[in-house]
This record gives structure tokens, C-alpha cells and sequence, in this order.
């Protein structure tokens, strides 16, 4: 591989590298996210054919799936850079870890609403202790115990290497959740009803779907940068670059 | 081991600097402490001594630079109990004796050949106090509890922050009474001290740090 | 015993952290009696009847010795780094990983084995079957040295910070579902005559594993808090 590569991410972890990377790239994320995510939305709830058994109610996938494959996605990529940020001292792999927590739990507490709604038509009930909707509950708690840590600390670099390590911690425990709630779930014979329904769905079911992922992730990224950007100016605040950056702005202006 | 650095060199710092939030706190520094060395950390309030004691103990991270201890660097996993460190928090139990309280410390770091905690804490002039629970001690005395630690660990670098803070005239004496004998002995001592301080055994080396 | 070596250190940890303890006796009934007030709680909220209460028993007997043992938690490392103790722990030759051991070990000796001696009495009250007893002690004798070193993990990530009490609930809530799940799974599991001999050797791999992690994560978590 070309050297450039690793040149190019060493200096990506320059702070103010990143917040012009990011200022650049966000825009275009966020504009890609919201038309794809309009087209799958269109798609989904119009094109793709009803449901023979469920009807209209399992349209309500297209949102419920994305964001549960999200909620997952980030806590991945929140585990790589809370990795990188603690064993290299990364302060931008740091940051970019505490700002993609709320990210996460806001995907995750969509898919359990959604889990929610339509769970009521289907199963008569808002809430029932199924495996996966129990699972998506306790990463909702990892996700809000990790921004706690955060914020609990006077240091935002401390707080910010204390809730990484919790990061770490919560991703050995996830999938001891996962195989613990699913052991007790089958001990207590709850609900088999599985909340992703047809087993083999449909193109036309499926392009809308894989659409919405892809809006989803370019969402993410969008709202990743834009968060990392306010908290790069919020803690680097008194740093030349900064003062540099507003000089310029309030010269524009 | 053919090349030694030096071996009376104990603790160095090379161009050690610390910052906390892209905020310089002390530093760049350099000075190397030999045995035999007493040296004074000179500077005011919020000059960063306390921080380049934490430096040097390893619990905190140099931001730039390198301590060496011996010739080696320093890291808190392979050079454990080589420093003793005395501190603004005193490290002591206040529901513990003061003899309970020393013993704690040589079962964690050993005993200096020939002394006790009894022998430690008589020196300290606790003599009579020694099953007193600290709680019921005045401040000077708690000090003094704690300065009977370095009497009694092994270690041949002290890091004395703020060691004459509570104390009387006579608690002076011994702090420098005590520094004496430890650079006697061939060992070593850092001492910060915002104030002016009197050494009994001459003019000590003095290391200012600026605000 | 040599001063300074190995066993001497974890001793001096050991015996120090027992001896305060002991000095403060009055602490080590609160956990206890914290169990018992909720204990007597659960009839009264949801009605004496037999039956019922046999139903929930093993699990309210779980959750309340979890939440005694959270209770008793947030002062694990708090007085040590607020009096410099930890600071002399830290520069000991010794590994801080296997002193934060030895502290854990003390606290479960004084929070949690009263717990333990105290549970037959609970249970009873909540009308445990004497079948599922057996289960019931050993489930709890494995979950609560597994929930103490998960603890004190927590427990030292927040020892930094300015306030800890519910978050450390809300960072605990994770991680202690699956033990939760499993302790109580082996009781019913009695309850009904099923073998429940599985759940007890899943909490027996999580504590081994515990054991081995939970220190060494510790001594890297207060490493962070001491970073101040």
C-alpha cells in the first residue's frame, strides 16, 4: 500500500485537520442521507407490496431494521476508536468515541419505540420481553451509562478516557448479554415471535431496506462530524486555531 | 552489565514538561538527583509542584520529556517501592494506630535494615503515641506519623511535597534532621516548599519552577 | 512472612481493609438490614399468599443482595483516594491489580458473606421452598464475589468523577443482568425439580473469568481516576 495512507491518518488526527476534513464532508453526508433516506422511506411505504400475513403494519421495518443495525454498528465503531484513543492516547479517536454514544443510543432508543408500535398490532402489547428487544434495552443502558461517565467528570480528557474504558468493557459484555437473555428467554418460553418477519423477503421489499441502511450510515457520519466539530471548538477552545478560525468567521461575517 | 550511567545518578528528568488541556502546568525542566542529593523545588502557588511530583512518581503521564531512574526509564510497574512519596493527603488511616498504620506500609514496601515502626515512630517523637488512633492526633502529629514512614521503607528517593506544612520550629528541625541522615545514608530527596526554608546541613540545590 | 514481598503485601491489604472494617462494625449491618426492610416489603406489596411468594422468592432474594451489595460499593476506593492511601498503594512494589484483589476479597467478606448468612432467613420469609435452598446458597455464593469485582471495575472508572450513586446503578445495570439471569434461572430451575447444576457453571466460568480480568481492569480504571 502506498505510504500516503498512513501519513494521510496520522495527520487526520491533528484536531484541526479533522474539523475541516469533517466541515467538508458532513454537508455532503447529510444531503446524500436525507435524499436516500427519502427515496427508501417512498419506496417502502408505497412501492414495496403489502405483506400477506402482516399487512401494512411490517413497513414499519424499514425503520425499525436500519436502526437496529445501526445501534449495533456504532457501538462497533465506537469500540475501534475507544480502542485506538486508549492505547495510543488518539485525543480525536477519543472524541470521536464520546460523540458517536449519543448517536447510538438515539438509534437505539428509535428501534425499541418502533420495536413498541408494532409490537401493539401484532402481539396486542407495547412491551414484551422478547430476547432481541430485551438485548436492544440493556445496550440502551450501556449507551446511556457511557455518556453519564462522561459528563460526570470535571476533566473532559479524563472523563473522556474513563467512559472509553467503559466502552471496552461494555463490548466484552454484550454478547454475554446476548447469550444470557437468550437462555433465559427460551427457559421461560416467552414470545418466539420474531420481529423481522418473512424469512425470505422480496426484492422489492429488500432494495428499500438496504437503501435506508445506507441513508442511515450517511446519517451517522453527518451527525458524527458535526457533533466531534462542536466539541473540538468547546475543548480546544483557547487553542490558536480556534481563535484563528472565529477571527476569519467574524471577518466573513 | 558493562555500562552502567553513572550509577550515583538516581533520578533524572530530561526536558520533562507537563501540560493539562493543551495548558502548559511546569516545564521543560532538567536536573538529575544523585545520591547524596537533597534538593529544593522552589516556586509559588500553582508553579506545578505538586504536578512534578506526580510526574515523577509515575502517576502521572509526562506530557513531553523523560524521567530516568538509574539510567532507566522510569515506569511504576518495574521500579514499585524505589520512591517513597509524601503528599498533601497524608495516606493514613485515620481508624488505624499509627503503629497499624506503619505496619501497613512495610508490608507493602519492607523494612529498612535496623529500624521498626516502634524504633520509626520514637524517632519521629510519637513515643507514647504509637497506639493512639490518628483520628485522635493533632495535625502536626499526623505529620509526623507520616514522616515516620520514611524513616522506616527502603527506598532511596524521597518525594517530599510540602514536608514542613503544619509543622513547628522544632517539627523543622526534624524534617531537615531526618534529610541529613538520609543523604548521609546515600540517599536522595526532593522537597517542594513554597515558603523559605532553612536547611541545617548547608545550602541545598535549589530547582525553580515559574508560574 | 518477608516485609515487602508478595504475601506480606496482600496480607498488610487484607488485614488493614478487615481491621477498618471491623472498627465500623455498625456499616456492616447496613447492607443486612437494608435486605431485610425489603424483604419484608414484597408481602405487603403484593399480598401473603403462599404460593405467590414462593414464585418471585429466589429473585427477590437476588435483586435485593444486589442492590445491598451496590449500596456498599461506592466507598470501595472513594476513602483511599481521599485520605492518599491509594497513592501509597499505587507506588508499592507489589502489582496494584492484585492489591485491588485483595481490597474486593475484603469487601466481600464484609458485605457480602453477612448477605449470604443472612439469605436462608430471607428466603424462608418469602416461603423458598427447602428443596431450592441448596441452589439458592450456592448461586449466591458464586454471584456475589462476581458482582463485587464487577463492581469495583465500575466502581473505579467513577472514582474520578464528582458524583457516582445512580450512575454507578445505571453503569452496574449491564453488566450484572446476566448474573442475575443465571443465579436466579438456577433457583427456579430447583423450584421446578429441573437440573440446575448449567446456570450454576455458567456464573462459575464468569467469576473464574472475573477473577482474572476484573483486578487487572480495575487497576487500569484507577490508574485513570489518579490521572488529576
Amino acid at each position: 500500500m502506498a505510504n500516503w495512507v498512513p501519513l494521510w491518518l496520522h495527520r487526520l488526527g491533528s484536531p484541526p485537520v479533522f474539523y475541516r476534513f469533517a466541515g467538508a464532508v458532513r454537508p455532503w453526508a447529510l444531503g446524500l442521507a436525507l435524499a436516500l433516506g427519502a427515496v427508501a422511506l417512498y419506496a417502502g411505504l408505497f412501492v414495496a407490496p403489502a405483506d400477506y400475513q402482516q399487512g401494512d403494519a411490517y413497513r414499519i421495518i424499514f425503520i425499525h431494521v436500519p436502526s437496529a443495525w445501526m445501534s449495533l454498528f456504532i457501538y462497533g465503531a465506537m469500540t475501534l476508536a475507544a480502542f485506538v484513543g486508549l492505547v495510543w492516547r488518539i485525543k480525536i479517536a477519543e472524541v470521536v468515541a464520546m460523540e458517536s454514544a449519543p448517536v447510538g443510543a438515539a438509534f437505539t432508543f428509535i428501534t425499541l419505540a418502533t420495536g413498541s408500535l408494532w409490537g401493539k398490532p401484532m402481539w396486542g402489547t407495547w412491551w414484551t420481553w422478547d430476547a432481541r428487544l430485551t438485548s436492544e434495552l440493556v445496550l440502551l443502558f450501556i449507551y446511556l451509562g457511557i455518556v453519564g461517565l462522561y459528563h460526570s467528570f470535571e476533566d473532559r480528557r479524563q472523563g473522556a478516557r474513563a467512559a472509553c474504558f467503559l466502552v471496552l468493557v461494555g463490548a466484552v459484555n454484550v454478547p454475554i448479554v446476548h447469550f444470557s437473555v437468550n437462555w433465559w428467554n427460551t427457559l421461560h418460553q416467552g414470545s418466539t415471535v420474531r420481529l423481522v418477519g418473512p424469512s425470505h423477503i422480496e426484492a422489492s421489499m429488500l432494495w428499500p431496506l438496504l437503501t435506508m441502511m445506507a441513508a442511515t450510515k450517511l446519517y451517522y457520519i453527518a451527525s458524527l462530524f458535526a457533533r466531534v466539530r462542536a466539541d473540538l471548538i468547546a475543548s480546544e477552545g483557547g487553542k490558536a486555531w480556534v481563535r484563528e478560525l472565529l477571527t476569519r468567521e467574524e471577518g466573513a461575517a | 552489565m558493562s555500562s552502567l550511567p553513572s550509577p550515583s545518578i538516581l533520578l533524572e528528568a530530561r526536558a520533562l514538561g507537563f501540560s493539562r488541556q493543551d495548558e502548559r502546568v511546569f516545564g521543560p525542566v532538567d536536573f538529575d538527583l544523585r545520591a547524596g542529593d537533597i534538593a529544593l523545588v522552589e516556586g509559588d502557588n500553582g508553579s506545578g509542584k505538586t504536578t512534578l511530583m506526580r510526574v515523577l512518581t509515575g502517576m502521572l503521564r509526562a506530557g513531553e520529556g523523560d524521567v530516568l531512574f538509574a539510567g532507566q526509564p522510569f515506569s511504576l510497574t518495574t521500579m514499585g517501592g524505589a520512591i517513597v512519596f509524601l503528599g498533601h493527603h497524608l495516606g493514613l488511616k485515620s481508624d488505624l494506630t499509627a503503629r497499624e498504620n506503619l505496619d501497613v506500609s512495610a508490608g507493602l514496601y519492607g523494612v529498612r535494615d535496623g529500624t521498626s515502626p516502634m524504633e520509626a515512630l520514637r524517632v519521629v517523637g510519637l513515643g507514647g503515641f504509637e497506639d493512639e488512633p490518628v483520628r485522635r492526633l493533632s495535625a502536626g502529629q499526623k505529620k509526623r506519623a507520616a514522616l515516620a514512614r520514611l524513616l522506616l521503607l527502603p527506598a532511596r528517593v524521597w518525594l517530599l511535597d510540602e514536608p514542613y506544612a503544619n509543622l513547628d520550629r522544632e517539627g523543622i528541625a526534624l524534617v531537615n534532621q531526618l534529610l541529613d541522615g538520609h543523604a548521609a545514608r546515600g540517599g536522595a530527596a526532593l522537597v517542594t516548599s513554597h515558603g523559605a526554608v532553612s536547611f541545617a546541613g548547608g545550602e541545598p540545590r535549589r530547582i525553580r519552577l515559574h508560574a | 512472612m518477608i516485609p515487602g514481598s508478595t504475601a506480606s503485601a496482600c496480607a498488610a491489604v487484607l488485614q488493614r481493609d478487615l481491621t477498618l472494617a471491623w472498627r465500623r462494625r455498625g456499616d456492616i449491618a447496613m447492607p443486612v438490614l437494608y435486605a431485610l426492610i425489603v424483604t419484608t416489603l414484597f408481602p405487603f406489596a403484593v399480598g401473603p399468599e403462599p404460593a405467590l411468594l414462593a414464585r418471585i422468592a429466589g429473585g427477590v432474594v437476588f435483586v435485593t443482595v444486589l442492590l445491598a451489595v451496590l449500596l456498599s460499593l461506592d466507598q470501595l476506593f472513594r476513602a483511599d483516594i481521599e485520605d492518599g492511601s491509594m497513592e501509597q498503594l499505587m507506588l508499592a512494589p507489589q502489582p496494584l491489580a492484585l492489591l485491588v484483589g485483595m481490597k474486593v476479597l475484603a469487601h466481600w467478606i464484609t458485605s457480602a458473606l453477612p448477605l449470604i448468612v443472612v439469605a436462608p432467613l430471607l428466603a424462608s420469609m418469602l416461603r423458598l421452598p427447602a428443596a431450592a435452598m441448596p441452589a439458592l446458597l450456592l448461586a449466591l455464593a458464586i454471584a456475589t464475589p462476581l458482582l463485587s469485582l464487577l463492581g469495583a471495575v465500575l466502581v473505579a472508572l467513577t472514582a474520578g468523577s464528582r458524583r457516582s450513586g445512580m450512575l454507578l446503578a445505571l453503569m452496574l445495570l449491564p453488566l450484572c443482568v446476566p448474573v442475575v439471569i443465571f443465579a436466579a434461572g438456577a433457583v427456579a430451575a430447583a423450584q421446578e425439580g429441573l437440573p440446575w447444576l448449567a446456570p450454576i457453571a455458567w456464573l462459575g466460568a464468569g467469576l473464574v473469568m472475573a477473577v482474572v480480568l476484573a483486578p487487572l481492569a480495575s487497576a487500569a480504571a484507577l490508574r485513570i481516576a489518579m490521572e488529576s
